[in-house]
């Protein structure tokens, strides 16, 4: 009997398993090597996957600078009010990417204060790499910071207290001992907040349709030539958005091992 | 010489203390859970900011609180606190902790031997047990050449031969390098074993500060006798003292037996007798009181029985101590 439902929870579980890796399934199923060869190849096939990679990396380099201060500050509750500041970090989860994209119009478009105030240096927000960062960042700061707060509560505020009193500064305490501890949970803040970048859609193409990176080339080449065409941007996608989230894993997973002993 | 006198605001009352720790001296804080022990620790720590405060550490002032206000930040102050959680940075060997703050290898490796870690430095925290944790703690603490040692309950939940001889090195340890030591317990026999002198705090008030036999033989106030172990308090039997004042009962200081050389004696019946350790626990009902003892024989449940209080503090009717 015991055996029995031991084996139907293994079942239940893989067939859980299976529906949710169907669409990377269906992905592989279906894709032929020379439409693959065919996509790839056309002229400014690598462009999207460029202007992509960089833009991502932009936005996880704000991220860091200013998301880490932020999760960290939520984390150890020093903030006046800190219900006030987690509502602002989570309305940007709570949007719909499409409304955010709709709303940043309204915030930094041509026609607003800010807007104006950024023509006066010849810099423009909707329809460049800009506008590209900015709603990358829009759609992925939640994820980062949210993780990083988590993985920056999971760290003892006592241990840091012990650092400072065997003669640590507050920048020499966070390197060696909150840094280190956190780096875990860190890790997969950034490579979720990775992941959601790259594959960042909804206020892309209302702020950002140009320049064009994977998740819009994929739309873009699905609309004009069709499904069988769009595939292979698609798993260009993947391949580029999944193994900084999968290497961020393994190594978290190594690390708490290694904690472990 | 480690030099305190502090006032700092807790949510129901005010913890109030001076005291001062010589080079090599032992204090130890006892009092009851919540009565503001750690709290003054962590004042002389500096983790903790006080209401009024002057707190010196062999000449160096770490914090005034007049002017010229001084408040030395935690990492400056040299000040090493040791509490129940060892406080292991789980992402660095035995050795690496050791050494999070210097120390040179063969320094290391000699207080390693003299704690019994040395085959444990290449381990990771998670792998080691309690007491061995609490070694690495106290070696690094010991290696970060600290002016002073605060040691705030360290071995609470260790088992009793381990926390024996934890405290043991302790002291060996703090001798021989001569700094002040401070010990918070809520167990008197934690604090005597540790301690060259005894501090009675209650409600954030220094009750009495005396050496560890005087503060149970001759305790200053009838809260420091409850506090200390005392159970019961009888009046006085001679006509001549005032109605109020009373004696008061420790059951290790009760002997069986008519003694009235040695004390005062009680009789009563037995009420009740259970062992207690090597020993036996005897409650004897009084006319004034239910009186407990601690004797080496058994005695029968409600057999008449004598017994000598051995040299009984006496209290007045303010709890104050009568000397005689």
């Amino acid at each position: 009997m015991r055996y029995a439902s031991g084996w139907l929870g293994v079942a239940g579980t893989g067939i859980v398993w299976l529906i949710l890796l169907g669409p990377v399934i269906a992905l592989l199923t279906h894709l032929s090597w020379s439409s693959i060869v065919s996509s790839l190849t056309a002229p400014g096939a690598w462009q999207p996957l460029i202007v992509s990679v960089e833009s991502g990396l932009v936005t996880l380099a704000v991220l860091v600078v200013f998301g880490t201060p932020l999760a960290r500050a939520l984390a150890r509750g020093t903030l006046p009010f800190p219900r006030v500041w987690e509502i602002g970090v989570l309305a940007s989860l709570l949007l719909p990417p499409l409304v955010i994209g709709l709303l940043l119009i309204f915030m930094v478009g041509p026609f607003t204060w800010i807007g104006q105030l950024l023509g006066h240096f010849n810099i423009y927000a909707v329809n460049t790499f800009l506008a590209l960062v900015i709603a990358e960042i829009y759609e992925s700061a939640p994820y980062y910071v949210l993780g990083a707060q988590a993985a920056f509560a999971s760290v003892d505020p006592r241990l840091e207290q012990q650092a400072a009193l065997l003669g640590d500064r507050p920048v020499r305490v966070f390197r060696r001992v909150t840094a280190p501890l956190a780096a875990p949970g860190l890790a997969m803040a950034l490579a979720v907040a990775w992941a959601r970048a790259m594959g960042a859609f909804g206020a892309v193409v209302i702020i950002a349709y140009h320049p064009y990176g994977l998740p819009l080339q994929i739309w873009t080449t699905l609309q004009e030539t069709g499904l069988p065409s769009a595939l292979p941007f698609a798993l260009v996608l993947l391949a580029v958005a999944l193994p900084l989230p999968i290497a961020a894993y393994i190594w978290s997973a190594r690390a708490r091992r290694r904690r472990r002993g | 010489m480690l030099d305190v006198d502090v006032e700092v605001d807790r949510r129901d009352f005010v913890v109030r203390a001076a005291l001062a720790v010589a080079p090599g001296e032992r204090l130890a804080l006892f009092g009851p859970s919540g009565a503001g022990k750690t709290t003054l620790l962590e004042v002389i720590a500096g983790l903790v900011p006080p209401r009024r405060a002057r707190i010196s550490l062999s000449g160096r002032v770490l914090t005034s609180t007049e002017a010229p206000v001084i408040a030395v930040p935690p990492w400056q102050r040299r000040v090493g606190l040791l509490r129940q959680d060892p406080g292991l940075f789980p992402h660095l060997s035995v050795r690496d902790n050791l050494r999070y703050s210097g120390g040179s290898d063969a320094e290391l490796r000699s207080l390693a031997t003299a704690l019994g870690i040395e085959g444990l430095l290449g381990s990771m925290p998670a792998r080691v047990s309690g007491g061995q944790a609490h070694r690495v703690a106290l070696g690094r603490l010991l290696l970060s050449h600290c002016d002073a040692l605060l040691l705030d309950e360290p071995y609470t939940g260790l088992d009793a031969s381990l926390r024996r001889a934890l405290s043991e090195l302790v002291i060996t340890l703090v001798a021989e390098r001569g700094r002040p030591a401070i010990l918070v317990a809520h167990e008197l026999a934690d604090a005597q074993a540790f301690a060259c002198r005894l501090a009675v705090l209650d409600q954030g008030r220094l009750l009495q500060l005396g050496s560890p036999d005087e503060v149970v033989a001759r305790p200053a106030s009838r809260r420091v006798a409850e506090l200390v172990g005392y159970t019961a308090f009888v009046p006085l039997a001679g006509a001549e003292q005032s109605s109020a004042a009373v004696a008061g009962i420790h059951p290790d200081r009760v002997i069986g037996g008519s003694h009235p050389d040695r004390g005062m004696v009680l009789s009563g019946v037995v009420a009740a007798c259970r062992p207690a350790g090597a020993l036996w626990e005897v409650s004897v009902r009084t006319t004034s009181a239910l009186v407990t003892g601690r004797l080496f024989e058994p005695v029968p449940v409600d057999r008449e029985l004598a017994i000598t209080v051995v040299d009984p503090p006496r209290f007045d009717a303010d709890g104050a101590q009568v000397l005689t």
